[in-house]
């Protein structure tokens, strides 16, 4: 090991103190949630919980994971991130690689076309029209197709595959391989990083969607999780309701919490899996080894 | 106009001119495609995902000039030039939400960018690989929660039994209610900001520094460069690509505040300093289908953006070798 | 040239192969969609499949997280018996109205309208005036007498005064509230626990106020009393404006006859007595000081903790936060009608408004059956003796029978259908609302019932029906600030905290009258006098 100096160490100590400090600052917030989810509806309505759950209970999280139709949103759900990470790191990848080659003539009007997109965005209806229009009104494939490209992360990717080391490929390029080959046996094999990042953002953008289904989907069957779970927690109503006092410790509020947690948990355990890939010099150590 | 030093764009652009000029621009282009075709056989389905997802919605836009009911449709909606564009400039208030909203965009661009970097190189410098997990997934996920949640947690965290007013009361002050006085609006604003996204921003860049060559820091060390020194003249030098990539797309969304954020913040005691473009079309054009004035208002929003993108493009392609296009 | 042309066909061949990919799995998917071609396609089924040809209408109305209805569900079946027709009823988020309108426009611009479905933020106006909606001026009265009988003439007028054609005829079905549901409310056991009496006039009431903020009528030791307050943007607090004779409607500030004419009660001198009166309370410590920051939830949590002596809302449902104060502090409580103060040199009242706007508006349907089908559901939903049963819904699903009486069952989201009739609160009359809290096995819970029954009685002297009750949308098109009360609410709310002095309130009528209040009290008085001409 290499000497490090005491100044170096407090340096150490010091951020890591600092990010610690933040992380509780980041999580205390869900922990109110989490607690909320926990407590009993009665005393959230009191405003009385803040980061403990007061009159514990498990009716939020009973009623929620007892409701088949949750469950069936769910794995559409998880199924759908899937497929469509997969599918949109395709796509991504092969539009993001000739965007990065200077051999390829229109890259640079592409790639103002591109920009446009992202900072002009159409108009409801007529997107709603154009998307209807090649049959992906009420078809479960609206709850992937329309998210397979997005310009952001290919610009990102781009940036990546131009910051390649030129040699690597063109040593490749005298092997005779042809351009799809260095794709994909060379190129993305050593994007591990950006391809973990850009499936992050894919996935997590896959898994939280709300608009797409909410105009393109009639069928509550095939409504994804999120769009599900609102329908547990919609708005208050004035009206008063004549029904016989319930006898239960949940309510609007305690759901909220716990369809909100629920949501996030999948999310967060995939980031872990994700992070290995960015390790430092994952790409050129394997160049190496 | 163009540095002779951009080689891709540059160098295109020296070519198409050239061709151009002899006539032969078609024929270069087709000569381009056989030559390396494959690149063109791959770009082919993310272009037309373009232009069947983005592009033809796009041309939809043309409603900013009509009176558009959804009734009768694009064919049929009476055409009215700029007037959506004149009711936009001549509404009483105009100056003051776009105040609102230049003021809270330089905010945001300013003060929230740069954090994603900095937390990016201070978790870089974590040793301990569960530790940095940890931190890394603790930062990231209050971007998981909408800002309906979040919204609701910050009017929590601010009422009068709330932890701050708590926390000032240790110190003996009397409660503040944060949320309905003006003067703090443009603070909550990009705090909450940088609590939600900065976590998720350093993902990139946490991609990108993995990318960096080890040798650099070994010989950086050879050389008795300080940990402090290798962060600012190593990892910093080698992320500015990235940056300045992100920073322009940052910038083409300057206006773009997010209406979530700001409307699950806003009360009417804090209109005066937080009524931005988004949450008046909402107000005004959303609530009540006026599409065409919606779109309308999109359009100023996106064509200062895209004005914005340019200049800096061409900023970044003088002062480095960068640049979106 | 001959590459050329090949060049140019590649791109083509490959750009349509996309497309036909994409739409060849769509094919092989169940419903089968082809562009452009869906009209009838998902929802309705084709009507003639019915023995008896029973057509299947497709309905839209608000539905916050019910199961939607589908062809044969339980409640298509009690629809189908009850009303004549088959319901289909698909789910549609409402967020506040906004997802709902949204839908429901993509579904107009897709050539999908509903059927039946209601109207959002005035888009009848624009459907009537593309013809999109069918004009009911004759077919009411021929094929729908129940409806057209039941709700009153002088209604009838306002619907035609309203018509936006402006040929006089009547484009939707309008809801009617045919009694005075709001009133300010305190807490009779806690003047009774501190020795008072009813407040009559400002004066007295304040000082009840201030003996709820001093002298712990809750009992538990803590200064924790909110003697009075509301929600947000000054809304749900009408009680404190009442006394100085505004017309407003749930905080939103309305239209009455001020020094003989036909003018915005928020710009009026009496505004600016009710906000100084406000502003007072604020500083005194007798509002809420988290008044303009409480939403419902947050209210409604303060009132049930048992520490709320005075609010607004509807008279009627006092026994639901009784009950749960009596779970939460072991109180029986009472909230009781708050006689509107006296003070002195203005008409106090609590306003009322019989006309609720528009609840349905029918397709005009170039199917001359399926106009004909949603006539006779119109008919029959408004044939009262069909209200108990739309009420109750389908037994075992919405309410079960106890000793022969039946009794609601409590809301459940996962496993009820969501009933998209109400017709009872479409027409809402004092009678059939009594009639339903008396139908219903209560059991234990009758003391709060019959506080309600109390109230609604009670709050029927302190009602004025306002001059400007039916007034459209439209007087406010092209003026969304004015119509969303967005200037009234800004100056209103500082006011009130005291971060604006009460002169800035000149300011507001001037910057009001300036920004498009002179145009919309134009068309206001100019519909006031054709609609009492």
């Amino acid at each position: 090991m290499v000497f490090e100096s005491r100044g170096e160490k407090v340096f150490r100590f010091a951020i890591l103190i600092v990010l610690g400090l933040l992380s509780v600052i980041a999580l205390l917030p869900l922990l109110s949630v989490i607690s909320v989810s926990f407590s009993s509806g009665w005393v959230v309505d009191l405003n009385q919980v803040t980061i403990w759950p007061k009159a514990f209970t498990f009716d939020s999280w009973q009623y929620m994971i007892d409701r088949p139709d949750l469950w069936r949103s769910f794995f559409l759900t998880l199924i759908t991130t899937l497929i469509g990470t997969l599918l949109a790191l395709l796509v991504t990848a092969m539009l993001a690689y000739p965007l990065a080659k200077k051999e390829f003539m229109i890259g640079g009007i592409l790639m103002v076309g591109v920009v446009i997109t992202m900072v002009f965005k159409a108009p409801i209806v007529p997107y709603f029209l154009t998307v209807r229009s090649i049959g992906l009104y009420d078809n479960p494939l609206v709850l992937i197709v329309p998210h397979i490209l997005n310009p952001f992360n290919l610009i990102i990717m781009r940036t990546f595959f131009k910051q390649f080391p030129k040699e690597l490929e063109e040593a490749a390029f005298m092997e005779g391989s042809g351009y799809f080959r260095l794709l994909f046996s060379f190129v993305l094999p050593l994007s591990k990083a950006v391809l973990a990042t850009l499936a992050l953002f894919y996935g997590v953008v896959l898994w939280n969607q709300f608009q797409h289904p909410l105009f393109f989907i009639t069928d509550t069957d095939w409504y994804p999780l999120q769009i599900k779970i609102r329908q547990f927690i919609t708005d208050p109503n004035e009206m008063p309701f004549l029904a016989s006092r319930q006898e239960v410790n949940y309510n609007e509020r305690t759901l909220r919490s716990a369809t909100v947690v629920f949501a996030i948990i999948p999310v967060i355990l995939v980031y872990p899996f994700l992070q290995k890939y960015f390790v430092k010099g994952a790409m050129i150590g394997s160049v190496k080894g | 106009m163009t540095q002779g030093q951009t080689p891709t764009v540059g160098q295109l652009k020296q070519i198409i001119r050239k061709r151009l000029r002899s006539g032969r621009l078609v024929a270069g282009l087709l000569h381009n495609m056989r030559k390396y075709w494959p690149l063109y056989a791959m770009a082919l389905p993310g272009i037309a995902f373009l232009v069947i997802f983005k592009y033809v919605p796009l041309l939809g836009s043309v409603i900013a000039l009509q009176d558009y009911s959804v009734f009768r449709g694009l064919q049929d909606s009476p055409w009215v030039g700029f007037k959506h564009f004149e009711t936009l400039f001549r509404y009483p208030d105009f100056q003051r939400v776009l105040v609102n909203t230049l003021l809270l965009g330089a905010l945001k661009t300013i003060l929230a960018f740069p954090i994603p970097v900095m937390l990016a190189l201070m978790i870089n410098e974590v040793r301990h690989a569960l530790v940095k997990k940890g931190i890394q997934t603790a930062l990231y996920i209050p971007h998981f929660l909408s800002w309906v949640i979040v919204g609701g947690i910050v009017f929590d965290v601010f009422a009068i039994s709330g932890l701050f007013n708590i926390v000032i009361g240790w110190f003996g002050y009397d409660p503040v209610l944060v949320m309905q006085d003006s003067r703090f609006f443009r603070a909550v604003y990009v705090i909450t900001g940088i609590w939600r996204d900065a976590g998720w921003g350093t993902i990139v860049y946490m991609a990108a520094i993995s990318a960096i060559d080890p040798q650099l820091y070994e010989s950086a060390m050879m050389d008795g460069a300080s940990k402090w020194k290798q962060m600012l003249y190593v990892t910093l030098p080698l992320l500015m690509p990235t940056i300045l990539i992100l920073f322009l797309l940052d910038i083409g969304n300057f206006m773009e505040l997010g209406f979530d954020h700001v409307f699950n913040l806003l009360t009417p005691m804090t209109y005066s300093v937080g009524d931005i473009l988004d949450t008046y079309v909402f107000r005004t054009g959303i609530q009540q289908a006026q599409y065409s004035f919606a779109t309308a208002v999109g359009l100023f929003q996106s064509v200062i953006g895209f004005i914005l993108v340019h200049t800096f493009n061409r900023m970044s392609r003088k002062i480095s070798d960068g640049g979106l296009w | 040239m001959a590459t050329k042309k090949w060049g140019t066909l590649v791109i083509a061949a490959s750009l349509t192969l996309l497309m036909l990919a994409g739409c060849a799995q769509n094919n092989g998917n169940a419903n089968g969609n082809t562009s452009g071609n869906t009209q009838e396609a998902n929802n309705t089924p084709s009507a003639t499949e019915a023995v008896e040809e029973m057509i299947d209408l497709v309905v839209w109305n608000t539905n916050l997280g019910f199961k939607p209805i589908e062809k044969g569900s339980q409640l298509y079946e009690l629809y189908k018996d009850v009303l004549g027709v088959g319901v289909i009823h698909p789910y549609v988020e409402w967020n506040g109205g906004t997802a709902y309108l949204n839908q429901l426009n993509l579904k107009i611009a897709a050539n999908e309208m509903p059927d039946l479905f209601k109207p959002q933020q005035g888009i009848e106006e624009s459907l009537a005036k593309n013809g999109a909606i069918a004009d009911l001026t004759d077919l009411l009265p021929e094929y729908a007498p129940n409806l057209w009988n039941l709700i009153p003439e002088e209604v009838w007028n306002i619907v035609k005064a309203n018509d936006p054609t402006g040929k006089g005829r009547i484009y939707y079905v309008p809801g009617v509230l045919d009694y005075g549901r709001t009133a300010g409310l305190i807490r009779q056991d806690w003047l009774d626990e501190l020795g008072l009496s009813m407040p009559t006039t400002q004066e007295e009431y304040v000082k009840v106020l201030e003996a709820f903020r001093d002298q712990d009528p809750n009992g538990n030791g803590q200064r924790d009393e909110i003697p009075t307050g509301g929600r947000e943007e000054a809304r749900w607090m009408d009680h404190l404006f009442a006394m100085y004779g505004i017309a407003m409607h749930e905080g939103n500030p309305d239209w009455d006859m001020y020094d003989g004419e036909l003018t915005y009660s928020a710009v009026t001198p009496y505004m600016k007595a009710a906000l100084a009166f406000n502003a007072r309370l604020y500083k005194e410590g007798l509002l809420d000081p988290e008044t303009l920051l409480n939403n419902k939830a947050q209210w409604d949590g303060k009132i049930d903790a048992n520490r709320v002596g005075s609010y607004f809302h509807w008279a009627e449902s006092v026994g639901g936060h009784l009950e749960t104060i009596q779970a939460n502090a072991g109180v029986k409580g009472d909230f009781a009608v708050l006689p509107v103060p006296k003070v002195e040199g203005y008409e106090g009242f609590y306003t009322a408004k019989r006309f609720q706007g528009p609840v349905w508006v029918v397709k005009n349907n170039k199917d001359e059956k399926k106009l004909m089908a949603t006539l006779k559901l119109l008919n029959n939903l408004y044939d009262t003796n069909n209200w108990e049963k739309l009420f109750y819904g389908v037994e075992g699903m919405h309410h079960v029978m106890n000793n022969g009486k039946p009794s609601t069952l409590p809301e459940d989201k996962s496993t009820m259908e969501n009933k998209v009739f109400a017709p009872h609160n479409d027409f809402d009359t004092v009678e059939f609302k009594k009639n339903l809290f008396n139908s219903i096995d209560y059991g234990d819970r009758k003391w709060a019932i019959d506080l309600n029954l109390r109230n609604m009685d009670e709050n029927v002297k302190y009602i004025k029906t306002i001059a400007g009750d039916g007034l459209p949308a439209s007087i406010y098109e092209g003026f969304a600030d004015i119509n969303n009360r967005t200037l009234y609410v800004e100056y209103a709310t500082k006011i009130i905290l005291g971060q604006f002095s009460i002169d800035k309130f000149d300011e507001f009528v001037e910057k009001w009258y300036a920004s498009g209040g002179e145009e919309v009290t134009k068309r206001a008085r100019e519909w006031y006098a054709k609609t009492n001409g």
